[in-house]
C-alpha cells in the first residue's frame, strides 16, 4: 500500500508537472502568436499610412480628373464637385505645404504600395512629379549652403608639416609612388624657386597649372585609400598656393633654400 | 606534452606561412600591392598602361611591369633617388 501510495504520489507529481509544463508551453505559444500578430499589424498600418499620406497630397494636387474617369458616369459628377469643393479652400494654401512634404516621401517606398490600391493612374503620375521637383531644389540649396562654409574653412586647416608627415605615413600610397610624387614636388618647387629668383622661364599661370595637376594626382591617389588626408589637402589647397605664389611667404616657409617636406 | 607542443608548433607554422603569403605581394609600409604601386607610378609619369597585370622584381626597387594594354615598363630608382620609368620593347 505504501509503495502504491508512493507510486500514486509520484504519478500525480509527474502528471502535475506535465500539466504545468503543458500549460506553460501553451502559454508561451500564445504569447508568441500574440507577439507576431501585433508586429505585422503596425507594419501594415505604417505602410498604409504612408501611401495614404502620399496619395492624399497627390490626389489633392492633380489626379482628380483621372479618379472621376474610372468611376461610373453619374457618380463621378457628384464626386468631382465634392472634391472640388473640398479643394478650393485647401488648394491655394496647401500647394506649398504639399510641395514641402513631398521631398521626404519621394523615395521608392511610396510607389509600390500605391500600385496595389490605385493601380494605374495615381502612382506613376505622382512618382515622376514628386521625384524631379524636390531633388533639384534640395541639392542646390545644400550646395549653396555648404560652399561658403567650405570656402571660409579653407585657410584654417593648413599645416604643411603635418600634411607632409601624413603623406609620408599614409598607407594608401606605395613607396615607389610616394618617391615619384616627391620627385615631382621637388621639380615643381625648383620651378618656383627659379620663378621667384626671376631666373626661370615658367610664368605664374603655368606654375599654377602644374600645381593643379600635381594636386589632382595626389588627390586621385588618396581619395580612395585615405579620404581624411585627401580632404585636408583639398582644404589646404588654396593656402598652399598662397605660400608658393607669394615670394615673402615662400621664403618664410624656408622653401627657397630647398627644404621640402 | 611533446605531442601538444608539436601540434602547437605545427599550427603556428601553418598560420605564419599562410599569413606571409599575401604579405609577400604587398609593400610592408603600405596597404598597396606592388602591381598597384607600379600602376600609380606609371600613371604619374603620364605613360599609357591601364593597369599593371604582372610585375617581376629584378632587384631592389627595380621592377619590370607588364600592363593591361600590352606595354611593358622598367620601373626603378636611380642613383639620384628618382623613380624612372623606361618603356621596354
Amino acid at each position: 500500500m505504501i509503495e502504491r501510495a508512493h507510486w500514486s504520489a509520484a504519478a500525480l507529481g509527474a502528471i502535475a508537472t506535465c500539466c504545468l509544463l503543458g500549460a506553460g508551453c501553451t502559454g508561451v505559444k500564445h504569447a508568441r502568436t500574440a507577439g507576431p500578430v501585433p508586429t505585422p499589424v503596425p507594419a501594415e498600418t505604417m505602410v498604409v499610412t504612408e501611401p495614404s499620406a502620399m496619395s492624399a497630397p497627390e490626389v489633392a494636387a492633380i489626379p482628380q480628373p483621372p479618379v472621376t474617369a474610372p468611376a461610373a458616369a453619374v457618380p463621378p459628377v457628384t464626386a468631382a464637385p465634392r472634391v472640388a469643393a473640398a479643394e478650393p479652400p485647401t488648394s491655394t494654401p496647401p500647394a506649398p505645404k504639399v510641395a514641402i512634404p513631398r521631398p521626404p516621401v519621394m523615395a521608392a517606398a511610396p510607389a509600390p504600395p500605391a500600385l496595389p490600391k490605385a493601380t494605374t493612374v495615381p502612382a506613376p503620375q505622382v512618382v515622376p512629379k514628386a521625384s524631379p521637383v524636390p531633388v533639384p531644389r534640395v541639392v542646390p540649396k545644400a550646395a549653396q549652403v555648404q560652399a561658403p562654409v567650405a570656402s571660409q574653412g579653407t585657410p584654417a586647416p593648413l599645416d604643411l608639416a603635418s600634411l607632409g608627415t601624413r603623406l609620408k605615413q599614409t598607407r594608401a600610397i606605395g613607396v615607389l609612388t610616394k618617391l615619384s610624387l616627391k620627385n615631382q614636388v621637388d621639380d615643381l618647387l625648383e620651378k618656383f624657386r627659379a620663378y621667384h629668383r626671376q631666373q626661370g622661364t615658367a610664368t605664374l599661370p603655368e606654375l599654377r597649372r602644374s600645381y593643379d595637376m600635381l594636386m589632382l594626382k595626389v588627390l586621385s591617389l588618396l581619395q580612395d585609400g585615405d579620404p581624411p588626408l585627401a580632404r585636408d589637402i583639398v582644404q589646404s589647397r588654396a593656402a598652399i598656393w598662397g605660400i608658393l605664389a607669394d615670394p615673402r611667404k615662400f621664403n618664410e616657409a624656408s622653401l627657397m633654400a630647398g627644404a621640402t617636406t | 606534452m611533446t605531442t601538444l607542443r608539436r601540434s602547437l608548433a605545427l599550427v603556428a607554422a601553418t598560420m605564419i606561412s599562410y599569413s606571409g603569403t599575401p604579405l609577400a605581394a604587398e609593400d610592408a609600409a603600405s596597404d598597396v600591392t606592388v602591381a598597384r604601386d607600379l600602376t600609380a607610378v606609371i600613371a604619374l609619369q603620364g605613360l599609357p598602361c591601364g593597369q599593371v597585370v604582372s610585375a617581376t622584381q629584378q632587384g631592389e626597387d627595380d621592377y619590370v611591369a607588364s600592363c593591361q594594354d600590352g606595354n611593358r615598363y622598367r620601373v626603378f630608382v636611380n642613383a639620384e633617388g628618382r623613380v624612372v620609368v623606361e618603356k621596354l620593347d
